[in-house]
């Protein structure tokens, strides 16, 4: 633990958010500027600005926030540090969903949407159903579930992949995950799932903490805790199936977030919770602003996150190592 | 009465772990819940709090049943410690606030809240460590950290499954000490506890579980006797009272595999040495009749049974009697170089009734003559005894004892 009180975290996060924001609208390829933000040039840069900087910073902070309040909110849940929030297969399952439709030629952008967000939900589904026992869901089968149904759903993916043939290119590039395709469209579909969810998700942050000490802790203190997990489980599975569904498969994001967080302020989630959140919301367009300028064209963001977040966390961890 | 259980009947899978479980715990009371591993006492703890359900039978809460209760109003009214549970890197402070989550609405802890953790905290007196990480404390410390939450739930009732286990006995005491102070705040205590000394020292009632049903329940000294501990746990142990507390020694040595019983007719200390020797020998032993204190009685009550009688009282009818049965039962009985006076005479009777049996061994180490005090009637019957046995029954040296014994018995 690094050791930075609640407050000042939310605050150095806010300003994280606000710069992100700030550089995602006023920083590109296209020669637009930061100038422009305040006086721009002409009715072209403003349409960049605000039909195409705007919704692609919005989305990729919506989508960072969510990833990351999922994966804190399943690290929590299963006291498994190694949860990420495609751990009940939604990943694989929103893949199928999207090389299945541009397999069939149909590849629009909503038709992508929807066959992504309907496969990820029903995969999710599945993976509940078939982890679920006749005293509840305990957490180990769920996870050995969603393990093996994302393995067989990959299978399915390189299958689709490999007869594709020549639209191979898009489909592997969808699964890399980017927010090249954003806009307001996209916008209006993501947000309202995703806030929907965070919100329940920061609500149960407390509940979260008795899940820490154990189920039968929890039940202790007088909380419900197999409708509790249905409920939280419901909410992460729609949040990463709608975030999926518009910006791809960006892996590392909901997975390290929550657990920087915690080497910095501690276990306690209703801090980490949407600590991890306004993290989540700063690093997404951070990177993509990488993805979009680092060379001529675009560069995956799963990639980047990859790159970029491991080496980071790997810090963290071995800094607070030597502080302990 | 506070809590009260009535028939309680859970089945498992396939099997009945609970089967018509019924008791009351009362206002203050601490009940001790007793019984070797797998014989339900988790199991019983767990349905109380309403994790299980019954297949027969009920929990009462102020006479009102328990399933008309939420979880939620549950630990309002019942504070739950589970045996298990994971470390966190939660603060101290933190885990005791967990206490208050049955009371809140959405995240919002008020002042009372801080207060009663506060609170809990210094009862325990770990004040000084709110801020520290969970998973960095002792497990003594952990242990008090979980029962500051369980009293941060400020309820009346408390179901402590082993919250001494695993902890050194400064610890244990501890922890037991705090809640005996909150059971004289009115609180009561169902603990499921494996150390019977420390259930008997702390408990004012015990409850005996073995395979699901209440074997025996009551207060610590009716509860824990060495036939009790013998039936339900099938351990062979002494049960010595100290001041008021009960005792349990382990006395592994009693096994059932000592096939052979020698009876010592002894005291004044004649009768350690041959006891030793014939414990060593793998014999079973007993002696008697000896006074308490004597330092034979001292010897064979740590290696066998003893036919005792009060200190410096003569041998009344009883104790002769309980010495003959034994001789009965035994497969020899030694005569030991004992001093004979008015007081234990009757013991020279028995061991001419053993004589007469058959089954007499005479340890003569000094002269007959020197060692009566008990006059002319004693020499008779030594005569009478010596004249039934043959010479290789009369010993003049206690190591031949052992030989002596296991060429005729074996």
């Amino acid at each position: 633990m690094i050791g930075f009180s609640a407050t000042k975290l939310f605050l150095i996060l806010i300003i994280a958010d606000i710069l992100a924001l700030i550089a995602g609208l006023g920083i590109g390829s296209s020669g637009v500027g930061l100038s422009d933000l305040l006086m721009p040039r002409s009715a072209v840069v403003s349409q960049i600005i605000l039909d195409y900087r705007l919704p692609r910073t919005l989305i990729s902070m919506i989508v960072g926030a969510g990833l990351a309040a999922a994966g804190c909110s399943l690290q929590a849940l299963f006291r498994n540090p190694l949860a990420d929030p495609y751990i009940l297969g939604v990943s694989s399952g929103a893949s199928v969903g999207a090389a299945f439709v541009i397999l069939l030629g149909i590849a629009s952008t909503i038709n992508i949407m929807v066959s992504a967000f309907g496969f990820a939900i029903i995969t999710s589904w599945i993976v509940y159903r078939i982890g679920r026992t006749e005293e509840g869901v305990p957490v180990y089968t769920l996870l050995l579930a969603g393990v093996a149904m994302a393995a067989f759903l990959s299978g399915i993916t390189s299958l689709l992949i490999y007869i594709s043939a020549q639209d191979m290119y898009q489909v592997v590039f969808w699964i890399m995950g980017g927010f090249w395709t954003a806009n307001w469209l996209k916008v209006e579909v993501v947000i309202f799932p995703v806030v929907f969810s965070s919100v329940y998700l920061i609500l149960s942050s407390w509940n979260l903490n008795a899940i820490l000490m154990g189920e039968e802790h929890a039940m202790s203190v007088g909380i419900d805790v197999e409708s509790f997990k249905r409920k939280v489980i419901a909410a992460t599975a729609l949040l990463t199936s709608a975030a999926v569904s518009v910006s791809g498969v960006i892996g590392f994001v909901g997975l390290i977030t929550p657990h920087a967080m915690r080497l910095i302020a501690g276990e306690n989630n209703k801090i980490i919770l949407p600590a991890s959140l306004l993290a989540g919301a700063a690093f997404m367009p951070f990177v993509d602003l990488i993805s979009r300028t680092a060379t001529s064209g675009e560069v995956p963001v799963g990639i980047i996150t990859a790159l970029l977040g491991a080496p980071f966390f790997l810090y963290l961890l071995r800094r607070s190592k030597v502080a302990a | 009465m506070l809590l009260e259980i009535k028939g309680l009947r859970v089945v498992l899978g396939s099997s009945e772990v609970l089967k018509n479980i019924s008791f009351k715990v009362e206002k203050g009371e601490v009940v001790g819940l007793l019984g070797p591993n797998g014989s339900g006492k988790s199991t019983l703890l767990r349905t109380i709090y309403g994790i299980l359900k019954p297949s027969g039978g009920a929990v009462y809460f102020d006479g009102r049943k328990m399933p008309d209760f939420s979880l939620k109003e549950v630990a309002k009214r019942l504070g739950y410690l589970p045996q298990e549970s994971f470390d966190t890197g939660l603060r101290v402070k933190e885990v005791v606030m967990l206490g208050r989550t049955p009371y809140i609405q959405g995240l919002s802890f008020t002042e009372k809240d801080s207060k009663i953790v506060r609170g809990a905290l210094s009862l325990v007196g770990l004040s000084d460590f709110e801020e520290r990480r969970f998973s960095e404390l002792s497990g003594g410390e952990k242990q008090k950290v979980l029962l500051a939450r369980v009293f941060a739930q400020q309820t009346n009732v408390l179901l402590l499954d082993e919250p001494t286990s695993h902890l050194d006995i400064s610890s244990q005491l501890e922890i037991m000490g705090l809640i005996r102070r909150i059971a004289q705040n009115g609180c009561s205590a169902l603990i499921a506890i494996h150390d019977i000394n420390l259930a008997s020292a702390y408990c004012d009632k015990l409850l005996l579980v073995r395979k699901g049903e209440i074997f025996a329940a009551g207060k610590p000294e009716e509860v824990i006797t060495r036939e009790n501990i013998r039936e339900v746990f099938g351990a062979e142990v002494e049960v010595r009272r100290i001041g008021g507390n009960i005792l349990v020694i382990p006395s592994p040595r009693r096994g059932a595999d000592r096939k052979k019983w020698v009876h010592v007719i002894c005291g004044g200390g004649t009768g350690s040495d041959i006891l030793r020797e014939l414990w060593i020998h793998g014999y079973r032993v007993s002696a008697g009749v000896l006074n308490a204190l004597d330092s034979d009685w001292f010897t064979a009550s740590e290696l066998g049974e003893v036919v005792d009688e009060r200190p410096f009282s003569e041998i009344s009818d009883e104790s002769f009697e309980k010495n003959i049965e034994f001789i009965e039962k035994s497969d020899a009985v030694i005569l030991s170089n004992l001093i004979v006076g008015k007081g234990n005479l009757r013991n020279l009777e028995a061991a001419l009734y053993a004589a007469k049996l058959g089954k007499l061994f005479v340890l003569e180490e000094e002269g007959f003559d020197e060692r009566n005090f008990a006059g002319e009637k004693a020499i008779k019957i030594y005569q009478e005894i010596t004249s039934l046995l043959p010479k290789s029954r009369v010993l003049k040296d206690r190591y031949e004892i052992i030989e002596v014994l296991d060429e005729s018995l074996n």
